[in-house]
Parts: structure tokens; sequence; C-alpha cells
């Protein structure tokens, strides 16, 4: 059955005020295109679980974000306008703090549907004191003590894969952050992607899939829908330029009102882009790609 | 000591990442984080650990050097990996015991070697907000030995952090580690700053070196520790760095320095 539809379809359809919402891609191809529809249709309440994504400032930014469950997030409001923007409409978000590995094991543990993990880390650490997701518990087996995170289930988890077939077999590679971990925890799970391809290219290397197609509610293709993130085997990045443009009082006005409100799609917004940075700017994105060796799948020839 | 040595001009950036490589040895993993402790990696690859396997948070497990980048995932420091995973992966390997030595950077650092990345003052109303944790107390809680890098004053060298972020040996004494949940045989065992190295004996801090030829003397550095520091009786001289190790490290700056400008390590 196929899932394809368009970006403003999958996120009016499938994300709603008030979700708790995984955004994949840890520093590392991350669904810029579906944060920029969700900015726009002006979902807001909206609680955040990711590990050192850039577009989530937007949603901070624009005032939708009550709660952030996050490893790392510069909350120094002094250096950060995105902060001061969302204190000066009183929407200042909640900072539910953990390490890394804690946001990681708190989506595996919703994955794997148990209620938390035990974890040697965190442990010893005044984040217990201020996150109630985070306890220490005795080891029933060592005698010792250990640490035990709550399990997190987002409503909606929005990954950017490379490549997906039209039933939401998604494909990703490259560094997998808590990419995994995350939108299998997911109830509903929103892909986009560079490329919608056939079945058969994904049943030839179905090892390769994150996430099989019956668990994902929507497929959008969305080529260049990581940018300025790098994405594996097809671009490289330029989130430095990307936050020297959108992190001041002006720039921020101008790139939100130009850029995000002021265009219809992901298209548009590229095009837009294009005509601002010229077309020699994405050229050079691009990388030079080197294939792998093949892997082998194959069937019986006859019986034995 | 040659006269030509002598001259050698360096920076306190150039003695940190060089007193830092000399911690990680041959064959051994070594989990980095961006700035200075990968310059470190990248640099002891070039010269006495060839075959250290270097670990990445994003889920990059490489033994062969990359282009030292602005970033921890880059196409740069993905391509070509012996493994590519995720963060949980590269979390396992070090919560099971194998990932020998880890690198973080810190807001602050303590007598005890707790070191704080989260808040100066009260939680709810701050003095000072840092970034959090990131991956820095999964690094000092999971890698068999840790080294702090950070730059000294008095602020960042308090008595005892506000907020504990990444517990090093709480308050000194034996054992604190393993009550609280934490692996045994784990914990912070170098500071490097841009004044001296430290190492740590029961559960405290103690000055081993001095970078002397960055114009840094014992009384700056106690200027710019904020208790009784511990002075090791072997007290040194920090190793300056030699010619050919400058060399590489401007050899391995110069594609990054030609982009843009080093990210900056240190959480501010």
């Amino acid at each position: 059955m196929s899932k394809v539809m368009t970006m403003q379809e999958a996120i009016s359809s499938h994300v709603k005020s008030g979700d708790t919402l995984f955004i994949g891609g840890m520093q590392h191809g991350e669904p810029f295109a579906a944060v920029h529809e969700i900015v726009r249709q002006k979902i807001d309440r909206l609680t955040l679980v990711s590990c050192l994504t850039f577009s989530t400032n937007m949603l901070i930014a624009e005032g939708r974000t009550e709660r952030v469950l996050t490893g790392y997030y510069g909350q120094d409001i002094n250096r950060s306008y995105w902060l001061s923007r969302a204190r000066s409409m009183d929407k200042y978000p909640v900072f539910q703090e953990y390490s890394h590995f804690g946001i990681a094991q708190a989506l595996l543990a919703g994955q794997m549907g148990i209620s938390f993990i035990p974890v040697h880390s965190m442990v010893g650490s005044d984040m217990l004191k201020y996150n109630p997701c985070i306890k220490l518990i005795d080891d029933p087996f060592t005698g010792g003590k250990i640490g035990a995170v709550e399990a997190i289930v987002p409503d909606v988890g929005i990954l950017h894969a490379q490549r997906c077939d039209e039933n939401g077999n998604a494909q990703r590679w490259g560094t997998l952050g808590v990419d995994a971990e995350g939108i299998n925890a997911s109830r509903t799970v929103i892909i986009t992607t560079e490329e919608i391809v056939d079945s058969d290219v994904i049943r030839r290397d179905p090892n390769r899939t994150i996430i099989p197609g019956y668990r994902v509610a929507a497929v959008v293709e969305a080529p260049w829908g990581a940018h300025p993130v790098h994405l594996a085997g097809c671009y490289s990045g330029d989130w430095p330029g990307w936050l020297g443009e959108i992190s001041s009082e002006d720039g921020y006005a101008r790139f939100m009102e130009k850029y995000v409100y002021g265009v219809k799609n992901w298209d548009e917004f590229m095009e837009l882009r294009k005509e601002e940075k010229g077309e020699d700017y994405f050229k050079r994105l691009r990388i030079k790609q080197i294939p792998s060796d093949p892997i082998y799948s194959g069937t019986e020839e006859k019986g034995i | 000591m040659s006269q030509e040595d002598s001259v050698i001009e360096y920076t306190a950036n150039d003695q940190m990442v060089v007193s830092a490589s000399k911690l990680i040895r041959d064959n051994e993993a070594a989990y980095v984080g961006v700035g200075l402790p990968m310059f470190a990696a990248l640099l002891a690859k070039r010269t006495h650990a060839p075959n250290c396997t270097i670990v990445i948070e994003n889920g990059i497990m490489r033994v062969e050097g990359f282009e030292l980048p602005g970033g921890t995932d880059t196409v740069g420091t993905q391509f070509y990996a012996d493994k590519l995973a995720g963060l949980s992966y590269i979390s396992f390997l070090g919560q099971a015991g194998y990932i020998n030595l880890g690198f973080i950077g810190a807001g602050q650092i303590d007598r005890h070697g707790n070191v704080n990345d989260t808040v100066i003052g009260d939680y709810y109303n701050p003095v000072h907000r840092f970034p959090g944790s990131g991956g820095a107390n999964d690094v000092m809680s999971f890698c068999d030995r840790t080294c702090v890098m950070l730059n000294q004053t008095k602020r960042r060298f308090p008595e005892r952090v506000d907020f504990i972020t990444c517990p090093g040996y709480f308050d000194g004494k034996p054992g604190r580690r393993e009550e609280s949940g934490i692996r045994q045989g784990t914990g912070p065992v170098a500071v490097v700053s841009d004044m001296g190295c430290y190492e740590f004996e029961n559960g405290e801090m103690v000055l081993t070196s001095v970078h002397t030829g960055c114009g840094i003397t014992l009384d700056k550095i106690k200027e710019e520790t904020g208790w009784e520091l511990k002075i090791s009786p072997e007290l040194k001289e920090s190793t300056p760095p030699t010619a050919e190790e400058l060399a590489i490290l401007r050899e391995i700056a110069a594609p990054l320095l030609a982009r843009r400008r080093l990210t900056d390590f240190e959480r501010k």
C-alpha cells in the first residue's frame, strides 16, 4: 500500500499540537524539510526528544515547545537569541536533562516495550535530583546499585532516510546517532527521503532497512531534505553557515519570513536558496560518491 | 636540548594537545570529542599510536586518520570508518568495559575531579548555564581512564562544583563511585589545562607538570586554583612540543583553519 504523500499532508494528518515528537538525525541527516513544515503549520505545545539537532531551535524560538528532553542544549539565554525570543513570548521550555546515553536508552526502552532500562551512567550525578525519569535502584542480581531510566514513547517520530519505498521500508546509513531507537520507539512514524525507490532495491539489501514499512504511516520524497546538515553518501553540510544566518534577531526574522513562512513547501525553499546562494553552492555540497562492493542476496537454484 | 629546539614557538593549545596525545596508547580505543581531544588523537595516530581506534559519539569507530573536522559528525569523520553504528552501540562498548580512554571538555572541575557541565548557582535560578552533559557523563562513567581538558581559571577550578554532571571521586573517600552504581575501574586519571597537567592520587587532583614553556609559573597556577592545591613531589616542567610534533599539528590543522576558525571545544 502506498503511503506516499506531500509533506503538508503528512504533517497535518499525523502531527498534533501537544504531541511528543522524536526528531531523528544526531548531527547527521536531520529532517529539516519536515521541521519547516511543522513550523509553517504552527503546531504547538510540543515536547521534543532529540540529540544534537539544529532544526529544533526553530520550534523553540517560535514558542511552540513546552518541554525538551535532551542531553545537551545551549541554555545560556545571554548567548541564545532563540531562547530569549521564547522567553519574551513567555514560552520558555522546560529542559529535562539526561546524558546522551540516557536519552538513547530511554528511547531503546520505548522501542523494546519495557518501562525502563538499567544504566551505569548518570548515576551519582545531580541530574537525578532534577529529572524524575532517572532513578537509582538496587540491582537484583549483583546486590549493588544501578541506574534506571524511564522509557520514552514519542507520539510521532520523524526520520530522513537516503531511500525508502512507497510502503515505508526506509533505508538509512552512515552514523545512526539515536535514529534506530527513536524511530522504532515512536507510535506514528513519518519517513522523509531523498528518493523513493522501487521495493526491489530495498529487498535486495534488506539489512539496511531501519524500520519495516508496516510501522510507517507516511512517506514523503524530499530531496536535500536534511540540508543544511550533511547526509552520508549524498551531500555535505553547511550548518555553520545556517547558524550564522539565523542566530541573530534580524537574521532569524529574515530567514523565517522568507524561507519558512514565505514558501509553500521545500521545493520552493530550495529554489529560493539556489537563487540566493547560487547554483554552485549546492553543486559544491554534493559529495564525490564512492560505491561499496556489492553484497549478495540470492535464492536456491534447485532443491537439495 | 639544541639551540634550535629552544626557540620553537608554540601556544598553550599546542602544549595541551601534545600533553593529551601522550595519554593515548597504541592499539587502544580512545573516545574523543570535537576540538582539542580529536586533535590529540590525530597527533597520536601520526606519532606513537598509529593503531589506536578513534571512537566518536555519533557512532563512528575508525583506525584510519581523517581531516580535522569542525564537528564530531561530518562526511569526513564518517568516510572510511571501520564501523558506523549509533550512539548506543558506542556507549555499550564503554559500559561493558571496552573503551580504554576517554577525553572530555568541562565547564568546571573541582578538587576531586567532579565535573560541572550544567549550572553555576541554583539549578532553577542560575548564575550561569552550561549546555549539559552531552556524552561527557557517559564517557567519564564508562571509560577505564578519562582525561579532562579545559582552560584554567579560578572560576573553573572551584574547590567543590555546584552541580555534579560527571562524577569524579565525589569527596575523595574510597569506593564512592562504586557505591553510586558506576562501574569499577573507571574515573578521571588526568586533567590537562592550559597551565599544567594533573593526575589523581587518593581521589584528589595533584599537579604533576607546569607549562613553563608557555610562560606559566607554579604561583600562577595556585592563583587560578580554588583550593590549596596538592603538588607532586616529582613536579616537572611539561615536556614541550617537539619540532616534529608541531609540524604535524600545523599540517593537521591547516585544512580546517583554511575553512573556518577552530571550533572551540570549551563549554562556555
